[in-house]
């Protein structure tokens, strides 16, 4: 896009007129968001994938005690970090639910164009966990609030806790039990024993493990609270790293 | 005559006079998606058809032979845009009007425009697509097909888009010229830093069977430099900030809107 107008600028400023100021500010600002929302997507993706990637991969991954603690902690960071800036230097209440938008654009295009489209695993084995959910939490708790403070105590137990439930819709169905050869597994199982991944042994060994894990029915909303408890911490840690990292300092050419 | 010839003097001044074009953006971001999507098609075929043994002939013909062209290109490409944006440069950077200072912090928005494309294209296109990949072929070898896209191809890709984003900046933009932004600089030399690790991940690879978890912590030196892309908060509050310094003239206008 171009804009430009007949008279020329004046000497010393920058714009010819109110109307070109606003035509390019206007468009700058939506460019600008834009790159955000890329760069977020990008740099989330790859810190959600090779942090908490394999539970966020696979249906017979995302069990009852793994799941729900690894992947909300690790999604926290950047919820965090971009509510510190959205917040912080515009006043805008939707950090967290953009960067989980972005991250969630950035998950399905792939399950669908590569996990699906180039090594042939079926959706209902790769779709992604829901997280918007708890975005729209803890960006309507910083909104009310208007306190980071009760931010990283209230939304980020909720963000913990929520994250089950609003996975449970979708999930609930493949968890009804199954027998197959005299083995009671679950249909979420049974879709992981017929796609062997190189990921399978450590699956197998993962299931397996702890009496709670295997037995115990309240096993969900303890690692739920567990991971709010975490999800505090990470939420204090990262809030600041999303300060430090809108630093806006200089160092002189000689520094470096 | 004179009268035709005066108006297309007119234009031509008027058109000179563009204070924004993001069109250069677009049309590298256009052709960027285009050379991915093919990129994309042919590894759907070849990277069954010849990406599973790499002592297979056709492994030589079909995927090793891309990497060596490609990485000798971007090694031109990233010291061709480099020197060619130094050689260029402004080199009485303090006496830039204003308006021509705008013109150019406007073109640094289209240049890191197209630096957030290719990291999009680096960071979670090409990388979770590789984890799908090690997933269900073992590797015997550290040039996979999805590597020799992925890290030779999509990382390098985005870094010279950074470079030269950053390189614009620092030769034509008297507040990046004169200094240093720590952000761009985070914001450059993090994510190039992605590049160099694949060193240790490599290397690691040579010994360890990680393929069991993608989560491993042989991968996490790509998450820790992937953070340093959240400086792109800061690179934008400098580029929003010295714009609000030009236009302080309309500030009742924006507070407005």
């Amino acid at each position: 896009m171009s804009i430009t107008t007949e008279a020329g600028a004046p000497a010393g400023k920058a714009w010819k007129s109110k109307e070109e100021f606003l035509g390019c500010v206007i468009l700058t600002d939506w460019i600008l968001l834009f790159v955000l929302f890329l760069v977020l997507l990008g740099s989330y993706h790859i810190h959600y994938m090779l942090l908490a990637g394999d539970w966020d991969f696979w249906i017979d991954f995302k069990d009852r005690r793994m799941w729900p603690t690894v992947a909300p902690i690790v999604a926290m960071c950047f919820a965090a970090a971009a509510q510190s800036f959205f917040w912080t230097k515009f006043r805008l209440p939707f950090g967290a639910t953009v960067v989980t938008l972005a991250l969630l654009v950035g998950e399905w295009i792939n399950r669908y164009d590569n996990f699906w489209g180039w090594t042939f695993f079926p959706i209902s084995l790769v779709f992604p966990s829901a997280l918007i959910p708890m975005a729209f939490w803890l960006d309507v708790v910083l909104l009310l609030s208007g306190s980071w403070l009760v931010t990283a105590l209230l939304g980020s137990m909720g963000w913990g806790l929520l994250f089950y439930p609003s996975n449970w819709p979708v999930l609930a169905q493949y968890h009804q039990a199954a027998e197959v050869d005299g083995v009671l597994l679950t249909l979420a199982d049974l879709i992981g024993f017929n796609y062997v991944r190189t990921g399978t042994p450590e699956y197998i060994r993962m299931i397996e493990r702890g009496t709670l894990r295997t037995f115990g029915k309240d096993v969900v909303p303890v690692a739920a609270f567990f991971s709010g408890f975490v999800s505090m911490l990470v939420y204090f840690l990262w809030w600041q790293f999303g300060k430090w990292f809108a630093r806006t300092d200089y160092l002189a050419n000689d520094e470096i | 005559m004179s009268l035709a010839t005066g108006k297309a003097a007119a234009a031509s001044a008027e058109q000179a006079d563009v204070i924004v074009n993001y069109r250069p953006a677009y049309i590298a971001m256009f052709c960027l998606g285009v050379f991915y999507v093919g990129i994309r098609i042919y590894e759907q075929y070849f990277g069954w058809k010849a990406g599973l043994d790499s002592f297979a002939p056709e492994f030589q013909t079909y995927w090793l032979n891309i990497m060596w062209t490609e990485l000798p290109l971007e090694f031109i490409a990233f010291c061709g845009i480099g020197g060619y944006l130094w050689k260029t440069r402004d080199r009485d950077i303090n006496a830039v009007a204003p308006r021509e200072e705008m013109r150019r912090l406007l073109t640094l928005v289209g240049w890191l425009l197209v630096y957030a494309f290719t990291v999009y294209w680096g960071a979670s296109y090409f990388t979770e697509q590789d984890g799908t990949w090690h997933q269900t072929v073992i590797r015997d070898t550290d040039f996979t097909p999805s590597h020799i896209l992925e890290f030779y191809l999509s990382y390098p890709i985005y870094i010279i888009a950074g470079w030269g984003a950053f390189m614009y900046a620092r030769t034509r933009i008297p507040m990046f010229a004169n200094r240093i932004s720590v952000a761009f600089l985070l914001f450059f030399a993090g994510p190039f830093m992605i590049f160099p690790n694949v060193g240790l991940n490599e290397w690691g690879h040579t010994f360890w069977f990680m393929e069991e978890l993608f989560t491993a912590p042989l991968h996490w030196g790509f998450v820790f430099f992937g953070w340093f892309a959240l400086a792109v908060f800061g690179v934008v509050l400098q580029v929003l900030g010295r714009v609000i310094e030009l236009s302080k003239e309309f500030e009742s206008d924006v507070l407005a809107l």
